[in-house]
C-alpha cells in the first residue's frame, strides 16, 4: 500500500470515527446514567434528519443551523418522552428486559409515525457542501464529514466539560459511579435522570441533522448505526463518555483498514487471507465479542485500570 | 347425567361443529371467489424496500382496473367473466413477514395466486411457499437466478434473470468499442452488493467477456455490505486500481451514498454504472448533475418507442397522479396482465391448471422491452434489457439496442 493510499485511507476511518461518534454519544450517556439501552436511539437519530430536512425545505435553513436548532428541541422532546414512557420504568443498576421493549417499541412507533408523515421516499439534503471536497495535497476531504467530525468533537468535549464542571455533571458522574450512594447525599436521582434522559436524545437529534447532510434517508434509517454505537459504547467502556471517542476511532479504523490486513491462514499450506469490504460487519462484530469476553469495562476500563496499578 | 341432558349437551356440540364447519366453508367459498377471483399481492410498502414495492402494487392496481374495467376475467366453468379483488398485504421489507404472508394468503385466504416479492432477498424468502400450497406465484421483483433454480413447480417472475444486466452491460460498452468511442482492453473494476443481485451481476459480465476476449479486463471485483455505512476503503481500491470503467451493482440508497463518496473523493472512469439504478429522481435530487452520464441495465424504460408502454405511462399517470419515473411498475403490471391471460386460457380456478397455462402464456401485447412476456422452462422470463444513459437537464435516454435509442450514448464521459 502506498503512503498516498494509506493516508488517505487514514482520513477516511477518522471521518468516519466523527459520524460514528456524533451517533453513539447520546447513547452513551443515557446508558451510563440510566442503564438503558435506548434501541429508539434510531428513531431519534431519523427524527433529527427529518427536522434538518424541514428546516432546509420550508425555510431553506442551512443543515448545521438546523443541527444547532435541534439540540433544544430534541432536549425538549426527550424530556417529555421520559416524563410520558421513560421515568414508569422499575428502577434497576442493571439493564433490564422492560427497559429495552419498551424502547425498541418505541422506536417502532417512531418509524410508523415517520411512514405516516414523510412516506417511503428516500430524501436527502443537497447543499452546494454536498460534493465539495477540500484537498490536501494529494488526500481530499469531503467537506460534509469535515463538518460531522468537528461537530462530534465539539459534542464530546462540551459533554466533558459538563461531566466535570457543573453541578448536573457531578450528580450524572455519581449517579453513574454508585446510584445508591449518590441518592443518599442527596442527587435528586428523578431530576437528573429526566435532563440526561433529554441530553441524550438532544445529542441524537443533532447527530440526525447532521447525517441528513452525508446519507439519504427513509423512515427506517438508523439500523446499521445503531448495531455500531453498541460495539463503540462497548469498546469505549459502557459508562464513559472520552471511551467513545476511542472506541469510534478503534472501530472505524478497524473497519477501514481490516480489508488491508493480511491474516495468516493454513489450509494445505500457509497463505495471506484478505478479508472482504462485505465482511466489515463480521469485522466489527468479532471485535464486540473479544473485546466484551477480554476486557468488559472496555479500552477505558483498562486503561484506568493500567493507571491504578501504575 | 340423564339422557335428556346428554341429548342436549350433544345436540349443542354438533350444532357448534355445523356452524364451524359450514362457516369455513363460506369463509372458503368467498375466498376461492364464488364470484370474483382474489389474488393475493405481498409487497413491501414501508420499509427500506418501501418505494419500489409502493410503485409495484400501483402497477398491479392499475392492471387490476383496467381488467375490472373491461368486465373482469373470463372463466369458462363459471360461464362469465369475473371481477378481480385482491388480498394485499405489506411485509414491511422484512423477509420473515414476506414469507408468513405469502403463506397466509395462499392458506388462510386461499388466494387463486399470489403476485409480489420485491426484491430478491424477500422473493426468495416468499419461494418456498408456492410449491408447499400449491398456489402459482409471480414475482414481479426478484430476478436473482437463485430463485429459479431449485426446481419450484409454481414459481414464476416477471424480471428478465439479473446476469442479463451484466451480460447487456458488457454487450453495450462492448458496442462502445466496435463503434472505437472507448478503446479495447478497458481495464474494468466492478464492486458489487454482497447478494445474489450483486453476484448473478458479476457473473453475466465476466461470461459476455470471457466469450469476447480482448475486450475487457477485470482488474477489480469487490463485494460489499448491504446498505453500508461507508465505502471510502472500497472506493480508495478502485482509485488504486487505475480502471477504465466502473461497474457497480447496488440498491437505491447504497447506489447514491457510494456515488456521492465517488464524486467527493475525486474519482473519474471513462463510463460508470450501478447496475440498474442511474435514472431514479431521488438520485439526481440528491446528487444534481452528479449523475449525468451514469448508465444502468433497466428492465423499462418509458421512453420505449412502443405505443402501449406509451398508453402505460399515461394511464399509469391518469391512476396514481405522478409520473412512472422508474421501471418497478411495468413488470408488476405484465405480471397481473399475464396472471389474468392464464387464468382465462385455464377456464378455471383450479391452481394447477392456472399453473400450467402460465408455462405456455405469451401476452404478445407486453410494454416490457421486446414486446413479448413468457415464461422459460425454469419459470422466470427472459426479455432484453434496456441500457439507458443520463444526460444533463434530467434528461435520460435509452441508448441500447440500436432499435429501441432514443438518443446516442455519450461515451467517454466528459470530464475523463
Amino acid at each position: 500500500m502506498t503512503l498516498v493510499r494509506c493516508l488517505n485511507l487514514l482520513t477516511s476511518a477518522l471521518l468516519l470515527a466523527g459520524i460514528y461518534a456524533a451517533v453513539a454519544v447520546g447513547m452513551t450517556v443515557i446508558y451510563g446514567v440510566m442503564k438503558i439501552v435506548n434501541l429508539a436511539h434510531a428513531g431519534f437519530l431519523m427524527l433529527g434528519m427529518y427536522f434538518a430536512y424541514e428546516l432546509f425545505e420550508r425555510f431553506h435553513i442551512d443543515p448545521i443551523l438546523g443541527a444547532m436548532l435541534a439540540l433544544p428541541v430534541f432536549f425538549l422532546f426527550g424530556m417529555g418522552v421520559h416524563w410520558l414512557l421513560v421515568r414508569w420504568l422499575p428502577k434497576s443498576d442493571t439493564p433490564t428486559l422492560a427497559s429495552l421493549l419498551l424502547m425498541f417499541g418505541f422506536w417502532l412507533v417512531l418509524q410508523n409515525v415517520g411512514y405516516l408523515i414523510w412516506g417511503n421516499d428516500d430524501r436527502s439534503i443537497t447543499t452546494p457542501r454536498t460534493l465539495s471536497s477540500v484537498s490536501v495535497g494529494p488526500i481530499s476531504v469531503p467537506e460534509v464529514n469535515l463538518i460531522v467530525f468537528a461537530a462530534a468533537l465539539v459534542c464530546l468535549v462540551v459533554l466533558q466539560i459538563v461531566f466535570h464542571r457543573s453541578w448536573f455533571g457531578r450528580s450524572m458522574r455519581a449517579l453513574i459511579q454508585n446510584p445508591y450512594a449518590a441518592q443518599i447525599v442527596g442527587v435528586d436521582d428523578e431530576r437528573t435522570s429526566r435532563l440526561t434522559f433529554g441530553l441524550g436524545t438532544a445529542f441524537a437529534g443533532f447527530a440526525g441533522a447532521l447525517l441528513a447532510m452525508v446519507y439519504t434517508f427513509s423512515p427506517d434509517f438508523g439500523r446499521p448505526f445503531l448495531l455500531r454505537s453498541f460495539v463503540i459504547i462497548v469498546l469505549g467502556g459502557l459508562e464513559s463518555v472520552s471511551g467513545v471517542a476511542l472506541g469510534a476511532v478503534v472501530l472505524a479504523l478497524v473497519e477501514t483498514f481490516g480489508p488491508y490486513v493480511p491474516i495468516p491462514w493454513y489450509w494445505h499450506g500457509w497463505f495471506f487471507y484478505h478479508f472482504s469490504e462485505s465482511l466489515q460487519p463480521a469485522v466489527s462484530f468479532g471485535l464486540l465479542v473479544v473485546v466484551l469476553l477480554i476486557m468488559p469495562q472496555g479500552l477505558a476500563g483498562l486503561f484506568a485500570k493500567k493507571r491504578r496499578l501504575a | 347425567m340423564n339422557r335428556t341432558s346428554l341429548f342436549r349437551e350433544n345436540v349443542g356440540r354438533l350444532t357448534v361443529v355445523a356452524l364451524l364447519a359450514s362457516s369455513v366453508f363460506t369463509i372458503q367459498a368467498w375466498a376461492q371467489g364464488g364470484d370474483t377471483i382474489t389474488i393475493g399481492v405481498v409487497l413491501p410498502i414501508t420499509g427500506k424496500e418501501g418505494k419500489p414495492g409502493q410503485y409495484q402494487k400501483e402497477g398491479i392496481d392499475l392492471a387490476i382496473k383496467q381488467i375490472n374495467d373491461a368486465g373482469g376475467v373470463f372463466v369458462k366453468d363459471k360461464g362469465k367473466k369475473l371481477p378481480v379483488k385482491t388480498v394485499f398485504y405489506d411485509d414491511g421489507s422484512d423477509s420473515a413477514k414476506s414469507a408468513s404472508l405469502t403463506e397466509r394468503a395462499m392458506s388462510s385466504d386461499n388466494v387463486t395466486a399470489v403476485l409480489g416479492g420485491y426484491s430478491t432477498a424477500l422473493g426468495e424468502a416468499e419461494s418456498v411457499m408456492p410449491d408447499r400450497y400449491h398456489t402459482p406465484w409471480i414475482t414481479t421483483g426478484a430476478g436473482a437466478t437463485a430463485i429459479f433454480g431449485k426446481g419450484y413447480q409454481f414459481t414464476f417472475g416477471t424480471l428478465s434473470p439479473v446476469a442479463l444486466i451484466g451480460t447487456t452491460s458488457a454487450q453495450f460498452l462492448g458496442s462502445l468499442v466496435d463503434q472505437g468511442k472507448l478503446k479495447k482492453g478497458l481495464k474494468v473494476a466492478m464492486v458489487v452488493e454482497n447478494t445474489d443481485h450483486g453476484i448473478d451481476y458479476v457473473n453475466g459480465f465476466t461470461e459476455w467477456s470471457k466469450k469476447h476476449p480482448g475486450y475487457f479486463e477485470v482488474v477489480m471485483s469487490e463485494k460489499f455490505e448491504l446498505n453500508a455505512t461507508d465505502f471510502s476503503g472500497i472506493l480508495q481500491k478502485v482509485k488504486g486500481s487505475g480502471a477504465d470503467v466502473f461497474l457497480s451493482d447496488a440498491h437505491l440508497p447504497d447506489y447514491i451514498t457510494m456515488h456521492r463518496q465517488y464524486l467527493q473523493n475525486g474519482l473519474r472512469h471513462q463510463m460508470v454504472s450501478y447496475g440498474a439504478r442511474g435514472p431514479e429522481v431521488d438520485a439526481r435530487k440528491a446528487l444534481g448533475d452528479g449523475v449525468n452520464y451514469l448508465f444502468a441495465g433497466i428492465w423499462w424504460s418509458r421512453n420505449l418507442p412502443y405505443p402501449q408502454a406509451k398508453k402505460f405511462t399515461d394511464d399509469y399517470k391518469a391512476f396514481t397522479g405522478h409520473e412512472v419515473d422508474s421501471w418497478y411498475a411495468a413488470p408488476a403490471f405484465d405480471g397481473m396482465r399475464i396472471l389474468a391471460k392464464a387464468i382465462e386460457t385455464a377456464g378455471t380456478l383450479d391452481k394447477t391448471k392456472i399453473r400450467d397455462a402460465l408455462r405456455k402464456a405469451e401476452l404478445k401485447d407486453s410494454i416490457l422491452p421486446g414486446q413479448i412476456l413468457k415464461f422459460g422452462a425454469n419459470g422466470q422470463s427472459e426479455y432484453p434489457f434496456v441500457i439507458t444513459q443520463n444526460k444533463p437537464q434530467g434528461k435520460v435516454d435509452i441508448v441500447f439496442p440500436k432499435d429501441a435509442a432514443t438518443g446516442e450514448p455519450v461515451a467517454p464521459a466528459p470530464g475523463k
